[in-house]
């Protein structure tokens, strides 16, 4: 994995090159010529660094950097609020307090109000006729009615009637359903008889929490694979912007080669996903949300590892993608548009084939990996590194003279 | 000018990016096609561990469930162990880690099971007895409506062929306000009820009327949703191209033979705009032809002139944002910016299409209406896409006016810009008022949306929020023009020509404000929100003639005393601008305070 290594460890090899001062000098480093892009080497530092660095000094010019977090963080909320917000509406527990008055009349009403008063957030009154009970409803006096009337194949059709107002439509109609469904298991049990399934006990009902499930299959993919798409995108921008205002051509009469070049906006772009990815699971574990829980620190460290190496692997693919794209199509229409058309049939692709890379990090983070979650994350990591190879290579051997 | 630019377009892509394009193309459209037929993608898959013996029968319910995964009983790390020491019987007992994935695990396991049980019932012979509750939903506006239940009206028939039972749409609202709509289940959907789900639509729109308990639900149109969000994605792609054209043209100068050229700046860029907004349109009357095949019916013409006027805004935000923007990196930003907050604002207020009228404030929600089948009046139709026409003309108009040399080739910083474009418009005094008139779409645009963020907060805390929002985008709108006019040295920086000013900028912008009048069209002023954010304008409030004059004539000089104190402010820079419209903004929230409570 070594390009990857590198890049999710980048801001902490460059200091420590600084520091130590430039022990991974290559060899056959070009000599400095100062005023130039390069002058960075007379540190005896990497051109590569020297152009990672320019790459990263323009994201933060441009404040573009803080707006990418912003609107990962604008994707996210409004995704929570979203789910959050539905999934209060859906929830009976959560408008604690508020309980629907329901009108009940007709047959068998006597079994209904009793299974709609074991139900959570719903009170039964009971009727003496149906039209007494949709009087009720209508003068408002209760929040829902239902209405029960036997049929001549033994069944008990419900009319049930709710107010079609606001919000609380969407309360009444759940919660009513709730205890249909209670009804429903206590009319079968009397009718078990003339049955000849046998069904299984229910387990008992849980008090968890419904976006649970949501903040680890939607949230943790989506702020991990956001920065993933964003630095591919930056890198098609960066290249084919250079090309268009003819910068490129002031950068290689420095004593960079293009794949110098090339390289160091790789890296630039891939390195931030990782960062990215980590602030964003630092800020989801100090939210209340543990990142690949159970079993321990060490399992722990090796989920959050993985959950990094996966987003930079995908992002030294995407990047690279993007960076041969650039190239090839120097137009940054064309270049763009080929460039999030493809990369999202190649995530649609990814999500159809049996180790969905969504699945992969939902598992990871919610800590239930098995042996495929790791291998895909090995494998997306060698493809990465095979990719920023392959660029590397066809940059030296086509890119533009 | 179209003709050329279209002609350009072609031009620049060579060959090698045309297939690049179509087989990217091609791999996005037949990956969708195949998650469709796949149905869909699980992003759960086995999320969590139940430790289940294989020979136990909760063994089958686990291993068809997508989250669940069965492991061996030994195994460690399950969520979820079932001890089922008799596998013959139908029972067993569940324990479960103490952690919320536990909790989560649980809940995932039990209706597992239920949908097992379901299925073991779907296979009985004795149906009746299987399903012994059929349930139909009636969804009763009650201030209009009453429902007449003294006879057996549901009579014998199976719910599934409820046709008489669900709601009887058609004379719906016949029963108005007498008792004698009995018989026949004289309910029905009201004004914003559900839609009758008859035939092949059924299926794809939730919220299923009649049916056994477990299959009824809530009147949430999530498949309509998602096929409006259909109608969203083509606009991404158009305005990532049109935005690389707008500044292609401000790179190295290539705008400057443009300019020169015979043609008005207008013509240059309706020129430019022409074809992307074409294949927008175009676009979207493909995808209304799909949709209206796949769901047979709806998704005519009305989807279209709905989402029509959201392209306009995704190309003149995007066009504003080329104008403004510094380098591609940063037009990527601003693109990517644009879509996600209109894509909020057309989205989140259409999930709550069928419930609420605030959901009319986004155009989604005509097309989610549409789909469903549902009218929708002209009034209904002007109230949701006004905003939008008028923000695309004044985004428009905008970034015309800084089409000119001396912005079009320089590097400056996106605020700066912003405010050279205000100050473009300014040439006499009184513009300052039309400025202000015409920044009301966007106030609108911003209260609606925070009207539909807050709603979902308590009463009381979302109406101060709400207040504290009105107050500061309000004292905003009227204040930037001002300081643009200052800051760009239109006019003199004194204390005169300061009142003067504010006093304008609040006149124009409380003559625009009266164009709310339109919410009552809607009745929006029928929700307790809706008031909070309308009373102060003197729409709905119903207080008699002394009353109404009152409260027409106090916003007015409210808009011109905070627009002035922060107009004064605006003469000495930034700094003593923001200060005095924090002054402004103070006094606002203070007002519509007062004025909410007193109201209400």
């Amino acid at each position: 994995m070594g390009d990857d290594a590198r890049a999710e460890g980048g801001d902490r090899d460059r200091r420590v090159d600084t520091d130590g001062g430039g022990a991974g000098v290559p060899a056959d480093a070009p000599n400095p010529v100062p005023g130039t892009v390069a002058a960075g080497d007379r540190t005896g530092r990497d051109p590569r660094w020297t152009i990672a660095k320019r790459e990263l000094a323009s994201l933060r010019a441009e404040k573009t950097i803080v707006l990418a977090l912003l609107i990962q963080l604008f994707v996210a909320a409004f995704s929570s609020f979203l789910v959050v917000g539905l999934v209060s509406l859906y929830d009976p527990g959560s408008a604690a307090g508020y309980s629907v008055e329901t009108a009940v009349a007709g047959d068998d009403a006597g079994d209904l109000a009793r299974a709609v008063d074991r139900t959570d957030g719903m009170d039964a009154r009971l009727f003496g006729s149906r039209q007494a009970a949709a009087d009720a409803f209508a003068d408002g006096r209760v929040d829902a009615a239902m209405l029960a009337t036997g049929t001549t194949q033994g069944r008990v059709e419900v009319r049930v009637l709710v107010p079609d107002s606001n919000v609380a439509t969407t309360l009444v109609v759940v919660r009513a359903r709730e205890a249909l469904r209670a009804f429903e298991r206590l009319e079968r049990d009397q009718r078990s008889a003339s049955l000849t399934a046998e069904t299984l006990a229910l387990p008992p009902s849980a008090g968890a929490s419904p976006y649970f499930g949501f903040t680890y299959t939607v949230l943790v993919p989506l702020l991990l694979f956001l920065p993933v798409f964003i630095a591919g995108s930056v890198t098609v921008d960066s290249l084919t912007e250079e090309l268009e205002r003819g910068t490129l051509e002031l950068l290689r009469v420095a004593p960079v080669t293009m794949t110098d070049i090339v390289e160091g906006k790789l890296l630039a772009a891939a390195g931030l996903a990782p960062v990215q990815a980590a602030l964003w699971l630092g800020l989801l574990s100090v939210n209340g949300t543990a990142i690949a829980p159970g079993g321990g620190p060490l399992a722990t460290a090796v989920g959050v590892l993985a959950l990094l190496g996966l987003t930079a692997g995908l992002a030294a693919l995407v990047t690279a993608l993007g960076a041969a794209l650039a190239l090839t199509a120097p137009d940054r229409r064309a270049a763009q548009t080929v460039y999030s058309l493809g990369v999202l049939g190649l995530f649609g692709l990814a999500a159809l084939s049996p180790v969905n890379p969504a699945n992969v990090a939902a598992r990871l983070a919610v800590g239930n990996p098995d042996a495929t979650s790791f291998l895909a994350v090995g494998v997306v990591v060698v493809l990465g590194a095979v990719a920023v190879a392959a660029a590397r290579v066809g940059v030296a051997r086509y890119g533009p003279a | 000018m179209a003709r050329w630019e279209v002609s350009r377009t072609t031009g620049t892509v060579d060959r090698r990016t045309a297939v690049l394009g179509a087989v990217a193309l091609l791999l996005t459209l037949g990956v969708v096609a195949g998650g469709l037929l796949a149905g869909g993608v699980a992003l759960d898959e086995d999320i969590y561990a139940v430790a289940v013996s294989p020979d136990s029968p909760y063994h089958e319910p686990v291993a068809q469930s997508t989250p669940l995964e069965p492991v061996p009983v030994g195994a460690p790390g399950a969520d979820v162990y079932v001890d089922d020491r008799d596998p013959s019987d139908r029972e067993a007992s569940v324990s479960v880690a103490d952690t919320p994935k536990g909790e989560a695990a649980l809940a995932a396991f039990r209706s597992a099971v239920e949908r097992h049980n379901g299925r073991l019932l779907a296979a009985e012979a004795n149906q009746s007895a299987a399903f012994p509750v059929g349930v139909t939903l009636s969804y009763v506006e009650r201030a209009s409506e009453r429902v007449g239940a003294s006879d057996g009206a549901v009579g014998a028939g199976a719910a599934g062929d409820a046709g008489g039972g669900a709601g009887g749409s058609g004379d719906a609202d016949t029963g108005a306000g007498g008792g004698d709509a009995a018989g026949g289940g004289g309910s029905g959907d009201g004004a914003l009820g559900v839609p009758d789900f008859g035939g092949a639509a059924g299926p794809l729109f939730g919220g299923q009327p009649t049916g056994s308990p477990a299959e009824i639900a809530p009147p949430f149109p999530f498949s309509s949703l998602v096929l409006a969000f259909a109608f969203l994605v083509p606009m991404n792609f158009v305005i990532q191209a049109y935005g690389s054209t707008i500044l292609n043209e401000r790179i190295n100068r290539r705008g400057e033979l443009l300019l020169v050229a015979p043609l008005s700046k207008t013509d240059i860029v309706a020129g430019k705009t022409l074809p992307y907004a074409g294949v927008a349109l175009a676009a979207t009357a493909v995808i209304a032809a799909g949709v209206s095949v796949a769901s047979g019916g709806g998704g005519g013409p009305l989807s279209v002139a709905a989402v029509f006027p959201i392209a306009l805004v995704f190309l003149a935000a995007t066009f504003v944002g080329a104008m403004f923007a510094r380098s591609f990196k940063e037009l990527t930003f601003v693109t990517v910016t644009v879509s996600v907050a209109l894509t909020t604002y057309a989205f989140v207020p259409a999930i709550f299409a069928t419930v609420t009228p605030v959901a009319l404030i986004s155009p989604l929600t005509l097309v989610v209406r549409d789909l469903q089948g549902e009218a929708v009046s002209i009034g209904e139709y002007l109230f949701s896409t006004g905003p939008f026409y008028l923000v695309a003309g004044t985004l428009f108009a905008l970034g015309i006016g800084v089409y000119r040399e001396e912005d079009m080739f320089t590097q400056r910083a996106v605020p700066l810009k912003f405010l050279d474009a205000l100050a473009v418009r300014l040439h006499r005094p009184s513009d300052v008022a039309l400025l202000a008139a015409l920044s009301l779409p966007f106030v609108f645009v911003a209260e609606l949306l925070a009207l539909a963020l807050l709603f979902a907060l308590p009463q009381g805390a979302a109406i101060v929020g709400l207040l504290v929002v009105v107050a500061v985008v309000e004292e905003f709108a009227k204040g930037v023009a001002v300081f643009a006019g200052f800051h760009g040295s239109r006019f003199e920086a004194d204390l005169p020509t300061a009142l003067k000013l504010g006093a304008l900028s609040g006149a124009g912008f409380f003559v625009a404000e009266k164009a709310t009048g339109v919410v009552q069209i809607v009745g929006l002023g029928s929700l307790p929100l809706g008031e909070a954010a309308f009373a102060t304008s003197g729409v709905g409030a119903d207080i008699g003639v002394l009353g109404g004059l009152a409260l027409l004539a106090l916003p007015l000089v409210l808009h011109v005393v905070t627009a002035a104190v922060a107009a004064v402010g605006a003469t000495r820079g930034i700094r003593s601008w923001l200060l005095t419209l924090a002054v402004a903004m103070a006094i606002h929230f203070a007002y519509d305070l007062t004025v909410v409570s007193a109201l209400g």
